[in-house]
């Protein structure tokens, strides 16, 4: 699904990316852990497209379309999702407008017949319940007057919304009370399926205790240094990142 | 200035009956007008803005023979309000539809019964005392007491096509009696397609216990110029509620006074500029605070594209001796364009102690970051920047409480958006 070779990357002329290889399969989830500056929001930040960053060598290839080039909304119709570290509040936007609006997005790309207002409002009240938000956030500017906490939810309601292929959770977890973190990892499993990918990042290893791993890549200084499976963040959590440097 | 005079001289002969007391009212502001001149850079209140366009074309006067043929349809009407009509100029009363409560009486009868509403004394604006000399059209809309109109009552003043570049001097009066409420809309629009000119002056008067919903739309055509004073003076415990959306012309002045008089008077001024090609809108605004526990709450904002031009001067002036006075002042501006530009000035001036006061002013371009998270939702472009713009814009409607008023509002914000984007 995704195939990240020899990448290196990076921003105002500053390499952070050296050299990342990644292959992601349907159905996989894989974490990408790492202390803070080590590149890993750098990654996430390529493979959605956000200005500034610049490719300095190698590849993505998304279901085999090279991604780079590609606008941000071209990335995400044609399946890419981020759940933002630090969601971006946008007062005067409606909520639920929005919302709508890239589910239409989607609707028109693949073809099919736009959602109307009132299925719409049906079907966010279902998935509102996923995530346990309360309706009247709906009526909101975008991630307005929400908590950091809230401000997740309202992430993983967008991805539980939009169905994405592939699901890069940036620091989902971070900023999140353990009954928090309970509930959207619980939307994300039952998410998850043979056909849906997800990419998590993040510094602890507390998400993964709720969210079963595939694999696990350690990320220092913008290479990863260890790859292995679920049983990889538990000794992380033992011993630090310190061991693996070099 | 050669064509003001002749103008002035033919509109003397033209109604060689009038009243002596109107006529001194209208020699005296002419005087006015010859002594202050057109506004220069020079004058700190005008310097942002060239008033020559107006200075040079020979604009003469419209008379009744300038009333064309009615048109089947004019434009913007809101649905299910009372509307009066007034056409380059004049007022048509076969078409307009004045509910119970409510007089309308033309300008021109209401001039010569009551001169001495319309003196100006000391004023230092040449657009108002050049209104008061020439003031040929317009009119007194008085709310009765203790009257409740529902529906808003919609002045359209509309420019037609004509043959040579036509002036008018339009001279409103809005008096909401005591305990009484309206809505009213003051709604401009033009569809020449040569220059024209609108000079309008409107006071607006809230007596004790009064509420008014003022909305005042300025869509003129772009080939207009506009230059506007408004004077409102709220007494004790009436409610004034402003919105003022502008658009149109190449060049837009107006100048808001507004004057809480009356103990407990409360005011909300909400403005929005919208500004493309080479528009310039400078607006002007000054609130005085003259009695106690008063409260007035501003928030002007401008959204400027291409290479037009805004000037933002707010000023609130909390008198000596007021008390619990509660003013806030805010005036945000997006710019679409690197070549727009905006001047904002806000500022307080406190004669008193036991005061709330609040003021700021912002200038920027799109959140880069708001638009990249759109967009990483598969929104493109030009859908995300129409979301964050119409997100700005937004809360100028929030203090409009008709349906129909907000619609046609916001239908309005989204076109001029979809046109500016589109463009671009």
């Amino acid at each position: 699904m995704l195939k990240i070779k020899n990448l290196y990357a990076g921003i105002d002329g500053k390499e952070i990316l050296k050299g990342i290889n990644l292959t992601i399969q349907p159905g996989e989830l894989h974490a990408i852990m790492g202390r803070n500056g080590s590149g890993k929001s750098t990654l996430a930040n390529v493979i959605t497209g956000r200005d500034n960053y610049e490719v300095m060598k190698g590849s993505i290839l998304f279901n085999s379309i090279d991604l780079l080039g590609m606008s941000p909304e071209d990335r995400a119709l044609s399946g890419i999702f981020m759940s933002f570290q630090y969601p971006v509040v946008i007062p005067g936007v409606n909520n639920t407008y929005f919302l709508r609006a890239a589910l239409n997005a989607k609707l028109k790309h693949q073809g099919m017949k736009e959602i109307n207002a009132a299925d719409f409002l049906r079907l966010i009240r279902e998935k509102l319940k996923l995530v346990k938000m309360d309706e009247k956030y709906l009526n909101r500017g975008v991630n307005d007057g929400l908590s950091g906490g809230e401000k997740k939810h309202n992430e993983i309601l967008q991805m539980l919304t939009l169905e994405p292929a592939l699901s890069i959770l940036d620091e989902t977890d971070s900023g999140l009370d353990i009954d928090a973190l309970k509930i959207i990892a619980n939307g994300i499993n039952n998410f998850r399926n043979n056909d849906r990918s997800f990419l998590a990042i993040t510094h602890y290893p507390r998400l993964l205790e709720y969210m079963k791993p595939d694999f696990i890549h350690v990320l220092i200084d913008g290479e990863f240094v260890k790859s292995g499976d679920a049983s990889l963040a538990f000794e992380l959590e033992e011993k630090g990142y310190s061991w693996l440097e070099a | 200035m050669n064509y003001l005079q002749k103008q002035f001289d033919a509109l003397l002969k033209y109604w060689p009956n009038e009243d002596q007391a109107l006529r001194d009212v209208r020699l005296k502001s002419f005087d006015q007008f010859k002594t202050l001149g057109f506004p220069t850079k020079k004058w700190e209140e005008w310097q942002f803005t060239d008033f020559s366009a107006i200075e040079k074309t020979d604009y003469r006067l419209s008379w009744a023979s300038d009333l064309p043929q009615i048109p089947d349809q004019i434009p913007g009407q809101i649905e299910d309000c009372h509307t009066v009509f007034i056409i380059n100029g004049h007022y048509q009363p076969p078409l307009s539809d004045i509910p119970d409560g409510v007089t309308v009486v033309t300008g021109l009868d209401h001039f010569r019964s009551n001169p001495e509403l319309y003196a100006i004394n000391g004023s230092k604006n040449p657009f108002l005392a050049l209104n008061t000399s020439m003031m040929n059209s317009g009119v007194h809309v008085l709310i009765k007491p203790n009257t409740l109109i529902e529906k808003p009552i919609q002045l359209i003043y509309f420019t037609t096509e004509f043959s040579d570049p036509l002036m008018n001097h339009p001279r409103f009066v809005f008096h909401i009696g005591k305990n009484a409420q309206a809505n009213i809309i003051e709604h401009y629009l033009g569809v020449s397609t040569l220059s024209y000119f609108v000079n309008s002056v409107t006071q607006v008067i809230l007596d004790e216990n009064a509420r008014l919903f003022h909305v005042r739309i300025q869509e003129e055509a772009a080939t207009g110029s506009h230059t506007a004073s408004t004077h409102y003076e709220v007494k004790s415990n009436a409610q004034l509620n402003v919105t003022s959306i502008t658009s149109g012309t190449q060049l837009f002045r107006h100048d808001i006074q507004l004057n809480l008089q009356g103990k407990g008077a409360e005011a909300i001024l909400n403005g929005l500029s919208l500004t493309d090609n080479s528009q310039h809108q400078d607006q002007h605004v000054v609130v005085n605070h003259e009695n106690d526990a008063c409260q007035s709450h501003q928030l002007f904002k401008y959204i400027l594209a291409d290479k037009s031009s805004g000037v933002f001067n707010g000023k609130v002036v909390v008198h000596k001796h007021t008390k619990q006075t509660d003013a806030n002042q805010s005036n945000k501006n997006l710019l679409l364009s690197s070549t727009a530009l905006m001047n904002a000035n806000p500022q307080l001036e406190i004669y008193s102690e036991d005061v709330k006061c609040a003021h700021g002013s912002t200038t920027g371009q799109i959140d880069p970051e708001e638009l990249f998270y759109l967009r990483s939702r598969g929104i493109d472009l030009k859908k995300a920047s129409e979301l964050i713009i119409g997100g700005f814009a937004k809360d100028i409607l929030d203090s409009i409480k008709n349906e129909n008023v907000k619609s046609y509002l916001n239908n309005k914000i989204t076109n001029w958006l979809e046109s500016v984007l589109n463009d671009g």
